[in-house]
């Protein structure tokens, strides 16, 4: 069971950029078939409202280098200090090289730094802090981590998964200091790897001109083998049992209560979910935001920074703040850390504007 | 709880307007799919009964919905 502790490792600032379109769910209802009835049920119990996504041919990768530039300009900070580029994401630019070898080159980063992709979505950005928070406790001055996604990928005409992603990329710098205790917990259950998958396009199943039919599915969907495909109730399942015990354990690995924690920023997968983890957990809704899917719609692993600068900005900009992260979700992979934050850089979401 | 709270209960959760009764045949419910499954899987958690979604979409009837909740459902 992999339980980390870190010291004196920090997070300086979190920046995200959002996609550049909103998408109401009206717009939508027509091209997936929703009925009044159930367009209505799906907004008042699964919390479906708005969206923010890209144009096509945008990567999450244009995403993260904008909120990185932004990072830039308002830090002080010598690009030659990064010793370690992370790229958590699951819509890379190529299926080879890593993204974040060619971002190193796009960011203007020394060719010293240490850059990979991880392979994770929306338990992502916990993993991706511990890489980052692992690589500082190693000697690494400073870890620049950048998560995000971008739905168009993933699936076109899904109806149980597109109207519900959001396109989002989140830059994140991580350093030594503070002089705080941060934990974390880290699980995988790869026996539930069929809840959430992308068929085709692997070793396992080469693309190839079948799995590139667009065929209507068991559940009223149309899809194609490289499409993602999520068992939309297991993961609900799966969700709604494990987060509040993952919780608990690290409450338990890092000797803290519930009442020391500010914000429980959890993944944003959508309203239900989390209303349904935040009264297991029996804490105060106002400590957890639950309401960045209904706005943004599920950014995947950027959806934890992506609540701290929609929704918490302020609070992070000028408090210092004891938070649990926690993500779950595709693998299965799920993972929360408990982390100390002291006046950080951590702007207001901005929209993609397409100049890099 | 009652049986007849739980009835109240699932016909809050799948908002139908149709009266709920141990034979009703849950394929004859509009409103029985799979977000209301969801609505489902999350009750029984809320009850302390662990039931996979699987289960519930096998149900044939609200009485297998009934017996799924084992003795947390009577009277």
């Amino acid at each position: 069971m992999a339980k980390v502790s870190f010291n004196d490792v920090t997070i300086s600032a979190i920046v995200t950029t959002i996609g550049n379109h909103k998408v109401d769910i009206e717009d939508e209802q027509n091209k997936y078939g929703f009925d009044d009835k159930t367009l209505n049920r799906l907004k008042k119990t699964i919390g479906f409202g708005s969206r923010y996504i890209v144009g096509d041919g945008i990567c999450a990768s244009d995403l993260c280098c904008q909120s990185a530039v932004t990072l830039f300009d308002n830090i002080d900070l010598k690009k030659d200090e990064i010793d370690g580029l992370i790229f958590v994401t699951q819509s890379p630019d190529y299926r080879a090289p890593s993204t974040a070898i060619i971002m190193q080159d796009r960011l203007g980063l020394s060719i010293d730094t240490v850059a990979y992709d991880i392979n994770l979505g929306c338990s992502g950005f916990v993993y991706g802090l511990f890489n980052g928070f692992a690589f500082i406790n190693c000697g690494f001055r400073k870890v620049l981590l950048l998560v995000g996604d971008v739905s168009n990928y993933f699936t076109k005409k899904d109806k149980t998964f597109t109207p519900l992603m959001g396109d989002a990329g989140s830059a994140v710098l991580i350093e030594k200091g503070g002089g705080n205790k941060s934990c974390f917990v880290l699980h995988s259950n790869g026996s539930g790897y069929k809840h959430l998958i992308i068929p085709a396009g692997g070793a396992r199943m080469e693309c190839s001109e079948e799995t590139l039919k667009l065929v209507e599915r068991d559940d009223g969907s149309l899809r194609r083998e490289c499409d993602l495909y999520m068992n939309g109730a297991e993961v609900f399942n799966f969700a709604v049992k494990t987060v509040p015990g993952l919780i608990e354990e690290l409450f338990e690995s890092s000797n803290i209560s519930k009442n020391e924690v500010d914000y429980f920023v959890l993944h944003q997968a959508n309203y239900y979910i989390l209303k349904n983890i935040a009264s297991k957990l029996g804490v105060s809704e106002n400590k957890v935001p639950m309401e960045t899917a209904k706005v943004y719609g599920n950014q995947n692993s950027a959806s934890i920074p992506g609540t701290i600068n929609g929704y918490l900005s302020n609070e992070y900009s000028e408090k210092l703040l004891r938070s649990v992260f926690a993500g779950f979700g595709i693998g299965l992979s799920w993972a929360a850390c408990y982390v100390t934050t002291d006046n950080i850089f951590a702007p207001v979401v901005r929209k993609f504007n397409n100049v890099l | 709880m009652k049986q007849v709270e739980f009835l109240k209960l699932l016909q809050d959760l799948m908002q139908t307007e149709v009266e709920l009764e141990e034979e009703l045949k849950l394929e004859d419910l509009e409103e029985f799919d799979s977000l209301a499954i969801l609505s489902l899987v999350s009750m029984y958690d809320k009850l302390g009964v662990n039931v996979r979604p699987g289960d519930i979409a096998d149900a044939v009837t609200v009485l297998d919905l009934i017996k799924m909740g084992e003795n947390k459902i009577n009277g």
